[in-house]
């Protein structure tokens, strides 16, 4: 009994530690990302862990370089390709919302000729990859004048996000029961309160996570805002490169800008996070 | 039943845009299709008789710029060429890792193109040229009602204005000759810069010869284990092979190919030199050395974790910088030319940024006179004085005391550029269109033998496989 108990916790210990360790590996790149982004250039490429912290990374990409008007370095304009990013992303991700949503309430409740080939095609962009389709697109994108604006791009970040969401939130929808329409119906209610003030709140874990997920994922891409973006909506993924110039490589103000961009994932995964819970409507309907 | 119809479809999309994507491949090796028509289409627009810089007053031009110290130079001073002109400029900047990705896939895009005038390096004529990409511009140049009369391009140093002209040939010979379809703007030879403090405490000169080049490399790590002997490139693409290795290859006496365009990078010559310098980079370069491009080659010098760089000669002058430079650093760099061939031959590699035009804009005279105050007089001395433009491309800014002053910090900076171009000094490579795949499989090679396999088989299976694509290719001569 009494061993018993010893080598539960010695288990738990051990198991603890483990996830300890696992914990350090995994989140060891981020905390080397920081501490970079708060070097200054000399001290650059020391590997100790002593260091005099300084925020002129920060200040360079947020108020730009007082070097740069000299021209011996990039002049980094972090907030308006910030702004980009962030007009792109919430772009695609409300477009997406707006015509996946319906989309997907449509593949999990009615039966329609082609349902299942139509759900594969939309499945079919989230596994294509990106380069087969490129070069055709900055054709058409140049010939119809979407090359370097913001439409074009949230364009075409749809085949980043639209997907995504259509099947994460077809599976939501599948998992409420009809009767619950049924139910509404019965009341009163017209289709389209329904569909607001019923369904919507029921798949809103759904809805959460693959809107955040949509996001995540256009504020990531990167091959799409190379090459159908100018200088006009170039996002942060694009832009980071430019810390490497030929005159020196700023592995520093590379972080600094790292850490900035990761900001608007963290607070929006923060900000949703109660939402994340699924299954409070799997309790509505009496089995 | 219906799922097969659907994978049909996109099996058979996916095969439709794959082929799409190759008909535009850049690498299709023919060298016939020419942009002949483009000059007609507007010459009529352009205004007969004088050169006036404002005949295109209230256009507007775009241009596609990697991000460098060239480039930040010309956005500070472009408000002067519409202020001479009325032309408008707008420009997008992107970063050198993707630029070229950039650039290809604008110039697939023809008249559909977006930029006018482009930044590209000389080595990038030899796959944008023969697929008809790139303006030729000696049209422009020669003709007097288009270029200003004190335009003087003969006053760009010769090395470089034939590095870029080419007449569409494979064939060492044959660069030099045919259209101009670039401008030099900027470049980089390819030298030894080394510590001077380190060099005089102990006593050291740079190396005359390869043999004393691993040499004083082995030392320099004996004296400092915690410092590379030596940096240089190394990682798996093709600008492993262009600084200091092909110029140390090419004084040595060997080439890349031979006048049948077989390649010769397996030759006596070639095995030496790569055994020796592999010996080096072992022994004396850096640890991760299979990674190293040039932003790692020049960092690790500024920050005084190397003794010497073999590479281009900016590199120096950039992590000579305050700010840059680690403190023990800063002001302790020198310049010397690479070291010598077996028979005091030095054969210089160079790497020219340059300016072209795209062959599909529709703005070309304006782009052209946008062109010619870019690389003219005025502009590029104002870049070396008072931006960062150097090497200058013109006789005249060398000679010129203010950019000499500037450059007398940098130790011997200016004598080594003397030593340099009173020898061979040019594109050291020979010019032909698979350029990029065939060097990036040298670099490959070198790697491979850097890893332990054995320099002469694993060059023959390099020269066998190059072989193999230029007979494909029909370059390979019989």
């Amino acid at each position: 009994m009494q061993s018993k108990v010893s080598n539960n916790r010695l288990a738990a210990i051990l198991s603890d530690g483990f996830l300890g360790l696992y914990f350090i590996f995994a989140l060891f790149p981020l905390l080397w990302m920081v501490l970079v982004s708060l070097k200054s250039g000399e001290e650059l490429f020391t590997t100790q862990f002593v260091f005099t912290p300084t925020l002129e990374n920060y200040q360079a990409i947020l108020f730009g370089d007082p070097r740069a008007a000299a021209g011996v370095v990039a002049r980094q304009e972090f907030p308006r390709f910030f702004m980009n990013s962030l007009i792109v992303s919430s772009g695609a991700v409300v477009l997406s919302l707006l015509v996946g949503v319906p989309a997907a309430y449509a593949l999990a409740r009615y039966r329609f000729r082609g349902k299942e080939d139509l759900a594969f095609t939309f499945l079919s962009f989230r596994f294509a990859p990106e380069l087969v389709v490129i070069i055709p697109l900055s054709v058409l994108y140049r010939q119809l004048g979407l090359y370097d604006t913001y439409w074009g791009i949230i364009w075409v970040y749809q085949l980043v996000t639209l997907p995504l969401l259509i099947w994460v939130l077809r599976s939501y929808f599948e998992d409420v029961s009809p009767d619950i329409e049924q139910a509404a119906m019965i009341d009163g209610y017209p289709w389209w309160r329904i569909f607001w003030s019923i369904l919507l709140p029921l798949v809103r874990p759904g809805l959460a996570a693959a809107a955040l997920l949509a996001f995540v994922f256009a504020w990531n891409n990167f091959i799409f805002a190379l090459v159908l973006g100018g200088s006009n909506v170039q996002t942060v993924t694009v832009s980071a490169l430019g810390y490497i110039s030929s005159a020196q490589a700023f592995f520093n103000r590379m972080a600094a800008a790292s850490v900035l961009a990761s900001i608007p994932q963290i607070v929006l995964a923060l900000s949703i996070q109660r939402y994340l819970i699924r299954g409070l409507s799997f309790g509505a309907v009496k089995g | 039943m219906k799922t097969r119809t659907i994978y049909c479809m996109l099996v058979m999309l996916t095969i439709a845009a794959l082929v799409i994507a190759a008909c535009g491949a850049p690498a299709t090796p023919a060298p016939a299709a020419q942009p002949a028509p483009a000059e007609q289409q507007q010459q009529a627009a352009a205004p007969s008789g004088e050169f006036n810089w404002r005949a295109y007053e209230g256009e507007s031009l775009k241009l596609l710029l990697n991000q460098h110290p060239y480039q930040q130079a010309l956005v500070g001073e472009l408000n002067k060429f519409t202020e001479l002109t009325g032309i408008n400029v707008t420009y997008d900047v992107f970063p050198e890792q993707n630029y070229f990705d950039k650039v290809t896939i604008d110039l697939q895009a023809g008249p559909a193109s977006t930029y006018d005038v482009f930044m590209t390096g000389a080595y990038m004529i030899w796959q944008y040229a023969p697929a008809g990409w790139m303006e030729p511009l000696e049209g422009y140049i020669n003709d007097p009602s288009k270029t200003h009369p004190d335009y003087d391009f003969e006053d760009i140093l010769p090395d470089l204005r034939n590095s870029e002209r080419w007449n569409l040939l494979p064939g060492a010979e044959n660069l030099g000759q045919g259209s101009q379809y670039a401008i030099p703007w900027g470049w980089e030879a390819n030298a030894y810069m080394y510590r001077k403090d380190i060099f005089d405490a102990n006593g050291l000169k740079p190396p005359a010869s390869l043999d004393e080049l691993v040499e004083v490399s082995k030392k320099l790590k004996e004296i400092n284990p915690n410092m590379a002997g030596i940096v240089v490139r190394g990682s798996l693409n093709w600008a492993t092979i262009h600084p200091g290795f092909m110029t140390m290859y090419s004084s040595y006496g060997c080439r890349d190919y031979n006048e049948k365009m077989q390649p010769q990078m397996n030759s006596d010559c070639a095995v030496e030199v790569t055994s020796k310098w592999i010996d080096m980079v072992r022994s004396a370069g850096p640890e991760a050395w299979t990674t190293y491009t040039w932003y790692q080659a020049g960092s690790d010098f500024g920050a005084g974790k190397a003794a010497a760089l073999f590479d281009a000669d900016i590199l120096g002058y950039f992590q000579n910088q305050p700010g840059t430079a680690a403190p023990e650093v800063l002001g302790n760099v020198a310049w010397a030319p690479g070291p010598r061939g077996p028979n005091g031959e030095l054969r210089t590699n160079i790497w020219i940024w340059s300016l072209a035009m795209n062959a599909g804009s529709k703005k070309k005279d304006a782009a052209w006179l946008f062109m010619q105050w870019a690389t003219g007089k005025d502009f590029l001395t104002t870049g070396a004085i008072e931006y960062n433009m150097v090497n200058p491309v013109r006789q005249s800014i060398w000679d010129n005391p203010d950019f000499q002053a500037k450059m007398a910090e940098q130790t011997d900076y200016l004598s080594t550029f003397q030593t340099i171009s009173a020898n061979d000094m040019k594109i050291q490579f020979t010019p032909q269109p698979l350029f990029f795949e065939t060097t990036t499989e040298w670099a490959q090679a070198l790697q491979d033998i850097y890893a332990g396999q054995d320099a002469k088989e694993r060059l023959d299976k390099l020269v066998a496989s190059l072989t193999e694509q230029l007979k494909d290719a029909g370059i390979y001569q019989e």
